[in-house]
């Protein structure tokens, strides 16, 4: 027995001298599981519960203090002059509507026309060579209702649909342009129109009108949301997706940066475009309302649209529509 | 009491070991038994004694001999794999650093436009390129992190892709651009990045247990040697008794080799020990913050850059920058010296900057924040000019550190006896001695 312990301890030492230097392999961390978009059922469209046409803004009146006078006390637009300046969210990547120009740096595009006429409206208009007073804030279209909600911004300039839902929370100027949902596809697709592309995975942007619409319109489209309509054209362009459904527009824009992109022709519904506010200012939409007329009238509203969304035809501003009274809404 | 014990064995046992040659004929099973008589008869009375004692002495010498060699071969492997992780990390903790240095120039280029500053470009490619060539060595250097590295590199195929189109959109001049920025970013972030913290943490994990293990080498030499020490105490306090000589010089001689050995290894070990723990304590922990240190910077100027980017919605990146700059500073007070302070004023320059710029950005002057972002305002220090000047002061502080780590390392490792190949030697000579020793005694008994 003894002469075996050393061998046993030799063997040990051997063993144990040979087990080390040899590491786990380090761990793969594990992947988030991805977020799983639930396809809800999209929500009927709401009925104007006080009864009142959705296109019906806040009727200028004579009280509207002119572009560069000092504003009424106690206002929002006395807040803002005070500031210096006006504060509005807007897209940077929907190309002729609010799209950062990456040669220049600078925002630009039909709605911020919009947006440097409510500025000018308030603070008048700049000497020649100075720039607007406006602070452009960058938002997701999700984000459009929220920022303006807790005062954020001032004012929303970004392809927002006027409708009744979204009357209860916020509110909105005159119609300043009148767009329609189209569908975006490859330029090789036979489809003529949602119809066609029932299993096919479409993208439209999170907390759209243009997905609900899609829904509603065709249920066997398999929808996938983007955060922006240019995440949907990323989608698009990696076959992620086989088509976009957005305002035309905005797929005017799309198919402007892929010429592998077509738009069809069928137009499914109607899409009045509002500069959105608080609910809780018809004083501030008063003076819009007002400035958005003179636009329309004056030819700078039609050359506007001619430089930015020419290509989409010939078209004239929409009529206005007033004549909302203030707290009736539910 | 082994004395008593035994004195009366050799009586009893004596009469069937004298007729070994009779029972010729026998069948196998008593051949067994007599070759174990045999046996028994070699271990009997003193002489047997002495070579029982002989055989225990001399082989516990051997055992000490290879627990000694392999002592010293773990703490010298210990500070080898210590060397050898710390330097894996330094490279995985560079690659982070490429990472979010190419990812900072390629946020801070689209802030500029479609034209890129040709140097930021160039800064951008040679951060990619020098991130892939650290992945190829990091993953030659630790088969372990060989799998983890090389989804390392897919995620960096994406990400690289989609920087490309990102910048071919840009230089058209069309806004989806920027889309694929947004989303090669979200690449790095959510793909790439947990992949190198886990390398990160694997590697931070490998390098402390082995600078623990150094001195585990230790143990190995005392119980060995303290454990023959006893053997070769027993075997001359017996020899004394039954002798009445009062030494056996050679049996101690080997005892003293031993007794040096262990008093010249376990010295030497536990001073390598202290010299690896002050090493992790200084040089490593430095270069460990320093490290942290400028990742974290780096992160904290994209951050300034999405700031700017997102134009007013982008409270979450300004969170971010915080976060990072926050980081950065608990890092940088961990280090000492006076390269640490020049460090500091220049990552303070920096904050100074980037206070300026949230404080445009946060008046409305967008414009006049973005050029001070990009270095292109007429104020006399901006972003870029003070980053770079962290970026190198930094850069040749980690320089210094990580090679001070491999150097004090490497010094401790020479620094060692070679016990690790004469330990069976010296354990050989003991049992020698002891054979030699115990030979003189056996003699008179013949």
């Amino acid at each position: 027995m003894k002469k075996l312990t050393p061998v046993v301890v030799v063997a040990a030492l051997l063993l144990t001298a040979c087990g080390s230097g040899n590491y786990e392999a380090t761990q793969i961390p594990a992947k988030p599981a991805p977020k799983v978009t639930t396809a809800a059922p999209p929500a009927p469209a709401k009925p104007c519960a006080d009864g009142q046409d959705p296109l019906a803004s806040y009727a200028p009146d004579a009280n509207v203090p002119a572009p560069g006078s000092q504003m009424p006390a106690g206002t929002i637009l006395e807040k803002i002059q005070n500031r210096g300046r006006l504060i509005a969210g807007v897209s940077a990547d929907s190309l002729n509507l609010g799209s950062r120009n990456p040669i220049t740096g600078r925002i630009e595009g039909f709605d911020i026309d919009m947006i440097n006429m409510v500025a000018d409206a308030i603070f008048g208009a700049p000497a020649p060579g100075q720039p607007h007073k406006v602070e452009l804030r960058v938002i997701s279209s999700p984000q459009r209702i929220p920022l303006l909600m807790d005062g954020s911004v001032d004012i929303v300039a970004r392809n927002m649909t006027i409708n009744c839902a979204r009357w209860d929370q916020i509110a909105f100027s005159a119609e300043y342009y009148r767009s329609g949902q189209k569908t975006l596809v490859q330029s090789d697709s036979t489809a003529k129109g949602v119809a066609d592309l029932s299993g096919q995975t479409i993208c439209a942007p999170a907390g759209s009108t243009s997905l609900d619409n899609l829904k509603r319109k065709n249920p066997a489209v398999k929808p996938v949301t983007a955060d922006s309509d240019t995440g949907c054209l990323v989608l698009f362009q990696q076959g992620k997706a086989a088509g976009i459904s957005g305002d035309d527009t905005v797929l005017a824009g799309d198919a402007a940066q892929d010429p592998y992109a077509k738009i069809l022709p069928e137009r499914f519904s109607d899409e009045p475009y509002g500069l959105g506010f608080q609910k809780n200012h018809p004083e501030f939409v008063r003076l819009v309302n007002k400035a958005l007329a003179d636009m329309k009238a004056d030819g700078r509203w039609q050359a506007s649209y001619t430089k930015w969304l020419g290509k989409l035809g010939k078209t004239n501003p929409p009529a206005p529509i007033y004549g909302r009274t203030q707290g009736l809404s539910s | 009491m082994t004395q008593t014990q035994s004195a009366p064995q050799p009586a009893t046992w004596s009469p069937p070991a004298q007729q070994p040659g009779t029972p010729a004929v026998q069948p196998p099973a008593s051949q067994t038994a007599s070759r174990r008589n045999a046996i028994a008869r070699w271990f009997d009375g003193t002489p047997g004694r002495m070579r029982a004692i002989l055989i225990l002495a001399a082989a516990m010498s051997v055992v000490f001999g290879l627990c000694a060699a392999q002592g010293f071969r773990q703490s010298d492997g210990a500070l080898t794999r210590a060397e050898e992780n710390a330097a894996q990390l330094v490279r995985i903790q560079e690659i982070h650093t490429n990472l979010v240095s190419a990812n900072a120039d390629a946020t801070n280029a689209f802030l500029v436009g479609g034209l890129e500053p040709p140097a930021q470009r160039q800064h951008f490619v040679d951060s990619m390129a020098s991130a892939a060539g650290l992945i190829a060595e990091a993953a030659t250097a630790q088969p372990a992190d060989q799998e983890a590295l090389g989804a390392l590199n897919k995620t960096l195929l994406t990400y690289q892709g989609l920087i490309e189109q990102a910048r071919a959109n840009n230089r058209q001049g069309l806004p989806i651009g920027s889309q694929y920025l947004r989303d090669a970013n979200a690449v790095l972030q959510n793909d790439s990045l947990p992949l190198v913290q886990a390398l990160v943490q694997a590697n931070e994990d490998r390098t402390a247990d082995e600078f623990g293990a150094v001195s585990d080498g230790t143990i190995w030499v005392l119980v060995a040697g303290v454990l023959t020490l006893l053997v070769f105490a027993f075997a001359l306090r017996w020899l004394a008794r039954r002798t009445h000589r009062y030494i056996n010089v050679p049996i101690a001689a080997g005892a003293l080799l031993v007794l040096v050995t262990v008093i010249v290894g376990s010295v030497a070990l536990s001073s390598a020990a202290g010299d690896a723990s002050d090493t992790e304590a200084d040089a490593y922990a430095d270069t460990l913050a320093m490290s942290r240190a400028r990742i974290a910077a780096y992160d904290a100027r994209s951050n300034e850059s999405l700031t700017l980017i997102a134009r007013g919605s982008g409270d979450a990146f300004d969170k971010a920058y915080q976060a990072a700059a926050g980081r950065v500073e608990e890092q940088l007070s961990k280090l000492s010296g006076t390269a640490a302070d020049s460090i500091r004023t220049d990552w303070d320059a920096y904050r100074t900057v980037h206070a300026e710029v949230r404080k445009r950005d946060g008046a409305g002057q967008w414009d006049s924040a973005v050029d001070l972002a990009i270095g292109t305002s007429k104020d006399p220090a901006n972003s870029v000019k003070t980053f770079q000047a962290f970026d190198q002061t930094s850069a040749d502080q980690l320089t210094n550190t990580s090679a001070a780590v491999t150097s004090n390392l490497s010094d401790s490792r020479n620094g060692l006896p070679p016990i690790g190949w004469l330990g069976l030697p010296i354990g050989i000579a003991a049992a020698l001695l002891v054979a030699w020793g115990m030979s003189q005694r056996l003699e008179e008994y013949r």
